[in-house]
């Protein structure tokens, strides 16, 4: 496999949150707001209130075809031109439910109308079709972490020479079938998030979200370093509890950021056992680096979040500012939690971490070239 | 006197769970629920509040609150017992 | 990129059996308790893919198109009170952790994928692409009943699992060579699935612009 010198770069990024693009997410985001707002966990059908952020027109239950598709369109639009899904510039989607609101509303209501986007194979082919995409169009699906498996087979492509740019998009969109689901797992409920604040319960919001990132070689002012994963396999639902599994993805990315100075854009969904070892973990691998968790405002986004937030590390970036971990006040659960914003002047770089059931960590350093 | 309640979430636990080769008979009151010779993890421990609620009527709001009541057969039977609707439990 | 070698394949094409037959010829593969979560594709991926010892250092690429469907179709039909059990266990992918997390198997690289009529190609590419020494490609599909009636599952039960390394070692028992080629073809899973089953030689296009050598050298293990 060929490996030449020239580092993976990310010529463009971009997302779409309810605030809008990367650059509004961002400035809403400095200005402390909060996208989540109290919903009916199972739309129409009523249930009970949780937090919950959806793209401004759409609303819980699923449309046919979807009411998300207008949004990525729209991303799309400002994604660069090319021939996506040419063998020399392939695709790779990633996501965790694709349009599984869809199956939902199917199931309820038998509408045949709403069977064409249900699975992420047909999903992905009518978004294909609908984008103008060649066939080349991959999908890599694992929960929270689907976006950053995304970004490491593209950044494979690239760097093989098998591609000569990879593109990558990353979407989740709620439904009743999700937030559903996590309600049932009692950490979707009436309480807003708080990630890494020490309280008595934790709970998490979801949110809508969709991003992408064109990969290349040599080209671009991001470079992607020190791509790792970890899968605990100890519980579909826990940590080991050693924080070991935190502490094995972080290790290849922290000899990556050796030298530098780095804050740390953590996953922070709002739990309290994985954000205390998360934390405490990125307290060890990156002492003295300010951490910081935006789900509380967005809420988790689930398969896209980690190229969501990405789109936002870059932003803060480029403005020199980093948001500070909305929905938080003291007491943290450790002091390297930034409750406020922040002058991002002085760093070198930026790791980005998200985890999923099953024990699933990923992370990565972001520098500007 | 013997709670009825008692011998009915043991059935409960046994079919929600899907519980195999085990009885209801097989299960002490103080026997613990997570992490004990059942081998009942946080998922269980949720799928059986699904049971429970829709059985009972209680209302269990987090994760933590369900481990906590879950501490025990005799733990969970007191639990229902204090929050559930009284017309559906056994007397 | 080009090769790599096929150590060991397994492969079970679920012999037209109802879940419960599965169930039943496959669970005593695993501790007493541990199969009453586990799905149909869970069993028979956990099945193929425990024969090759995973270690943590290997890199697992899991293939397929529908997950699990079953899981699904009854996490669906649980609302308005939905079940967390069925919840968790339809979330790709779950069908590998289920065996993985019954034994506690850590590993470093997990690269689950879904797809459609590249999936089998798109597997492979995955495969070619990672650093790790020995890549287990496994996967399958378990058959839907009413998401299949709205072609949104598998009408096929299926599984299997191969380590692939690059190295050749002592006596492989195949090798898949993937290189750049005018035209255009298709692999999907469970033609990739049927290749492996029969131990076909296979000598042609898989996706537009790549080509597929499959050679079996012997007797497989």
């Amino acid at each position: 496999m060929a490996d030449t010198a020239a580092p993976v770069r990310v010529t463009d990024c971009g997302c779409a949150t309810p605030f809008g693009d990367a650059a509004a997410t961002h400035a809403a985001l400095l200005r402390g707001e909060r996208a989540l707002v109290p919903a009916r966990v199972l739309g129409k059908e009523g249930g009970d209130p949780v937090p919950l952020a959806l793209i401004p027109g759409r609303t819980l239950d699923e449309d046919a075809p979807p009411g998300w598709l207008p949004t990525v369109r729209r991303l799309a639009a400002s994604m660069p031109e090319g021939d996506w899904g040419s063998p020399r510039r392939p695709v790779f989607v990633t996501g965790s439910n694709f349009g599984v609101g869809g199956l939902y509303a199917l199931r309820r209501s038998g509408d045949l109308a709403f069977a064409a986007w249900g699975a992420p194979p047909t999903c992905t082919e009518r978004l294909r079709e609908d984008l103008g995409w060649g066939p080349d169009v991959s999908i890599l699906s694992h929960a929270c972490v689907s976006a950053h498996l995304g970004l490491l087979e593209a950044s494979r492509a690239v760097e093989s020479g098998l591609a000569e740019e990879a593109l990558v998009l990353s979407f989740d969109f709620l439904s009743p079938f999700v937030a559903g689901g996590f309600h049932a797992l009692k950490i979707l409920n009436a309480d807003f998030p708080a990630p890494y604040r020490e309280r008595p319960s934790g709970a998490i919001g979801l949110g809508d979200g969709a991003a992408f990132a064109v990969l290349s070689r040599g080209r671009g002012e991001w470079v992607l370093e020190g791509q790792s994963l970890f899968n605990e396999m100890h519980h579909f639902t826990s940590n080991q509890p050693d924080a070991s599994g935190f502490t094995e993805c972080l290790g290849p990315v922290a000899a990556a950021a050796r030298g530098r100075r780095i804050w740390f854009k953590g996953h922070g969904t709002g739990t309290l056992e994985a954000g205390r070892m998360e934390v405490r973990a990125a307290a060890q691998a990156f002492p003295g680096s300010p951490l910081v968790g935006w789900k509380g405002s967005l809420g988790h986004t689930l398969g896209s979040c980690g190229l969501v937030e990405l789109a936002i590390a870059i932003e803060s970036v480029k403005a020199g500012r980093t948001p500070g971990t909305i929905g938080d006040e003291a007491p943290a659960m450790g002091d390297n939690v930034a409750f406020s914003g922040f002058a991002n002047g002085e760093f070198d770089g930026v790791v980005c971490a998200s985890n999923a059931f099953g024990g699933a960590h990923a992370a990565f350093l972001l520098t500007h070239a | 006197m013997p709670d009825p309640l008692i011998p009915r979430l043991k059935q409960l636990i046994v079919e929600t769970l899907r519980l195999e080769d085990v009885t209801p008979a097989d299960i002490a009151d103080s026997e613990p629920l997570l992490g004990g010779g059942l081998s009942l993890d946080s998922i269980d421990a949720l799928e059986l509040v699904v049971r429970l609620e829709k059985e009972f009527g209680i209302k269990i709001a987090s994760s933590e609150e369900a481990r906590s009541a879950m501490a025990s057969v005799a733990s969970l039977a007191a639990y229902v017992r204090e929050r559930g609707d009284p017309s559906r439990l056994p007397s | 990129m080009p090769e790599m070698h096929i150590q060991s394949v397994f492969t079970d094409e679920g012999r037209d059996q109802t879940p419960a037959e599965i169930r039943e010829r496959l669970r005593g593969g695993y501790p007493p308790g541990a199969t009453r979560r586990m799905t149909t594709l869970g069993l028979m991926v956990g099945s193929t893919l425990s024969r090759l010892e995973p270690g943590v250092e290997d890199a697992i690429v899991y293939a397929t198109g529908y997950a699990e469907s079953c899981a699904l179709e009854g996490f669906l039909d649980s609302f308005p009170t939905p079940s967390p059990t069925l919840f968790q266990t339809s979330i790709h992918p779950s069908g590998v952790q289920q065996l993985l997390i019954g034994r506690q198997r850590a590993v470093r690289e997990l690269l689950p994928l879904s797809g459609g009529p590249l999936l089998g190609f798109h597997a492979l590419r995955a495969a070619f692409l990672s650093r790790s020494a020995r890549v287990l490609l496994c996967g399958g599909e378990e058959r839907g009943t009413w998401l299949l009636d709205y072609g949104l599952a598998s009408d096929r039960t299926f599984a299997f699992a191969a380590a692939l390394t690059r190295e050749s070692g002592g006596a492989p028992a195949g090798r898949a060579t993937l290189t750049r080629a005018e035209g255009a073809g298709e692999l999907g899973l469970a033609e990739w699935f049927d290749l492996l089953h029969g131990r076909r030689g296979f000598d042609g296009m898989v996706a537009p612009g790549w080509r597929l050598e499959l050679e079996w050298h012997a007797s497989p293990t």
